[in-house]
């Protein structure tokens, strides 16, 4: 497969991580293209504006492409901060539809800020990497490290704290578990992770334009984790793949792509309620693993 | 510019945010989801309307060249545009809402759902008569003159018009509410689903009524809409979709006064913003729903939210 497309996909299973995130504790926030677009204008801005990241010509250090990461979402994170405590006391559509206006206030104001290029946005963001390939394994292993705190959840205090929110807030907070804290922390991780994935795209297109943050950006990376299941981890990873990788691959129908992508995105939750990756489904993967696993180690005492 | 030029353009524009903002309502007030095809059923509108006065097809798309066999006026253009957008809204729900609804699955499964029927309706434009921008003539009126003089202000027809059409089918509306049997009925089902099929109306029939009005009123809209600015491409209900849906929220969901006290507010506030600020004009409305939902969060007349425990 293509590295790029490759790489685009992977950019797609982090952003809809950050869309499960506040999903996890029951949460429908469309913030996260925001806090993208965020992002990769603070790598955009620095690694084009600021000797220090900058580098020589075209290419740039890696350690300033991990500092404009760690900038990047700590500024999406300060914003979430900001705004988390009055944002999350809205719930279901109204929550939606607030994270909603923010990011089109995000979009409006990128679009007119004197320093953030207007509408052709940053051009000729240096390279870190020679080529795709080089973004692949970095994203990989961003992706790996996301994954693997989002299983950690799984077991610790705070994720046990999100799962009884999501399943009844009133009755989280009747045995004490403090609510408004747990949702802005969830809200603040989705935020930051959206920025770090920012800042790496913005190197990796090259330029950065308000375009990033859009609404028709907040019902994709929503679509990502529909389409993929929002009960599990897996599943947001899977839907981003799949659902950045299908208009791609749609393109030898030409005219009829963004048509059959509508088609899979209005069936997809009629056929699959739950998203496409279950704890059922994975109990199944898990025996049929097993069970090969089991015929590979008898058939060598079957002569 | 003057006062009254600013309040008649920003009243006409908030006359559009209302009757999109009202197509949302009725189908928020009955299924309690918001619908993102509402966009392209409005595009939609906008662009038979263009046909049935006659327009031609451009070069691109499948269709190209197309045109009608009859020309109608616009004024029989119009209701005949609602009318066909309406079929294509019933259209969405049968295939984006009533399935989820029969499987009891997740309303808010709806959101993605109609969005895709929305993506497949756009691209559907586009693959049939391009993606360039059409204009529907202002003779398209007829005798009627492009603009009038209105107290030293010159006020375009077209203006006052979706103004006129704005408030005339919000009464019809609100009259056909209270009044009517399949009105009430429409409340009934709105305020509780269950309790009202117990009660022998039946909700299919009028969810589908509701998004049967819904659709005709994005058309309408859609068709003034192109009239008095232009058709600009497949993705141009998108824009006024989400205005609409600050206007939803701005008004309270489920309210159908508020929709349009929030679409004209929103109208009014955007034309005040000042010429060397217009770039930031589209973050009003936002920053508008913004400061509602934190310090209203039911809407300017929205009733209380439900807490469920």
């Amino acid at each position: 497969m293509d590295a790029a497309l490759f790489e685009q996909m992977l950019l797609g299973a982090l952003l809809a991580l950050s869309v499960y995130l506040p999903l996890r504790c029951g949460q429908l926030s469309l913030a996260t293209p925001g806090f993208y677009a965020v992002g990769g204008y603070v790598a955009a801005l620095l690694s084009t504006g600021v000797p220090a990241f900058a580098g020589s010509g075209a290419t740039s250090p890696l350690p300033a492409l991990l500092a404009e990461m760690a900038l990047g979402g700590a500024l999406a994170g300060l914003i979430a901060l900001a705004i988390g405590g009055p944002v999350l006391r809205l719930r279901g559509i109204y929550l939606a539809i607030a994270t909603i206006a923010l990011v089109e206030i995000l979009r409006v104001l990128n679009l007119n800020l004197p320093f953030t290029g207007g509408a052709m946005g940053i051009f000729g963001i240096p390279q870190p990497f020679a080529n795709a390939e080089g973004y692949v394994l970095f994203t990989l292993a961003l992706l790996a490290l996301a994954c693997w705190l989002c299983q950690r959840l799984e077991s610790l205090r705070l994720g046990r704290a999100m799962a009884a929110i999501r399943d009844d807030e009133l009755a989280a907070a009747c045995v004490g578990i403090d609510t408004p804290r747990t949702k802005l922390i969830a809200f603040v991780a989705s935020a930051v992770l959206a920025g770090v994935t920012g800042a790496l795209a913005a190197h990796f297109f090259n330029s950065w334009n308000a375009r990033a943050g859009s609404f028709d950006a907040s019902i994709t990376t929503l679509a990502f984790v529909v389409f993929g299941g929002s009960r599990l981890w897996p599943g947001p990873v899977l839907g981003g793949l799949v659902l950045t990788a299908l208009p791609e691959l749609l393109r030898p129908v030409g005219d009829l792509r963004l048509i059959l992508f509508g088609a899979v995105i209005l069936l997809g939750p009629l056929f699959f309620p739950q998203g496409l990756v279950t704890a059922e489904r994975l109990r199944w993967l898990a025996g049929l693993l097993d069970r090969g696993r089991q015929r590979g180690r008898q058939a060598p005492q079957t002569p | 510019m003057d006062l009254l030029q600013i309040l008649v353009n920003g009243l006409s524009v908030g006359a559009v945010y209302g009757l999109f903002a009202l197509g949302y309502t009725l189908v928020f007030s009955v299924l309690g989801v918001i619908n993102f095809a509402h966009g392209a059923v409005f595009t939609l509108g906008a662009y038979f309307t263009y046909l049935l006065i006659g327009g031609a097809v451009g070069a691109n798309g499948l269709l190209a060249g197309f045109q009608l066999p009859f020309a109608l006026p616009f004024w029989g253009a119009l209701p005949l545009a609602g009318l066909g957008a309406a079929l294509v809204a019933l259209l969405v729900e049968r295939v984006a809402f009533r399935p989820l609804r029969r499987r009891r699955a997740d309303p808010l499964l709806a959101l993605i759902t109609s969005l895709g029927a929305g993506v497949i309706l756009v691209n559907l434009i586009q693959l049939l008569v391009g993606a360039e921008s059409y204009a529907i003539p202002t003779g398209a009126l007829g005798g009627l003159p492009a603009s009038f003089p209105l107290l030293g202000a010159r006020v375009r027809t077209v203006q006052a018009l979706l103004l006129g059409i704005a408030v005339l089918l919000l009464a019809l509306l609100t009259l056909w509410l209270e009044g009517s049997r399949n009105g009430k009925g429409l409340q009934a089902v709105a305020e509780d689903a269950e309790t009202a099929q117990l009660l022998g109306i039946d909700s299919t029939a009028m969810v589908r009524l509701a998004f049967g009005l819904s659709g005709f009123l994005a058309g309408v809209a859609g068709g003034l809409v192109g009239l008095s600015v232009s058709i600009a491409g497949p993705y141009f209900g998108i824009g006024y979709g989400l205005k609409g849906l600050a206007v939803l929220v701005l008004g309270g969901l489920g309210s159908v006064p508020g929709a349009v006290l929030g679409g004209l507010i929103v109208g009014l506030a955007e034309a005040f913003v000042p010429a060397d600020w217009s770039g930031y004009k589209d973050a009003v409305s936002y920053g508008f729903l913004f400061l509602v939902l934190l310090l209203r969060p039911r809407g300017l007349l929205g009733r209380p939210l439900p807490t469920k425990v």
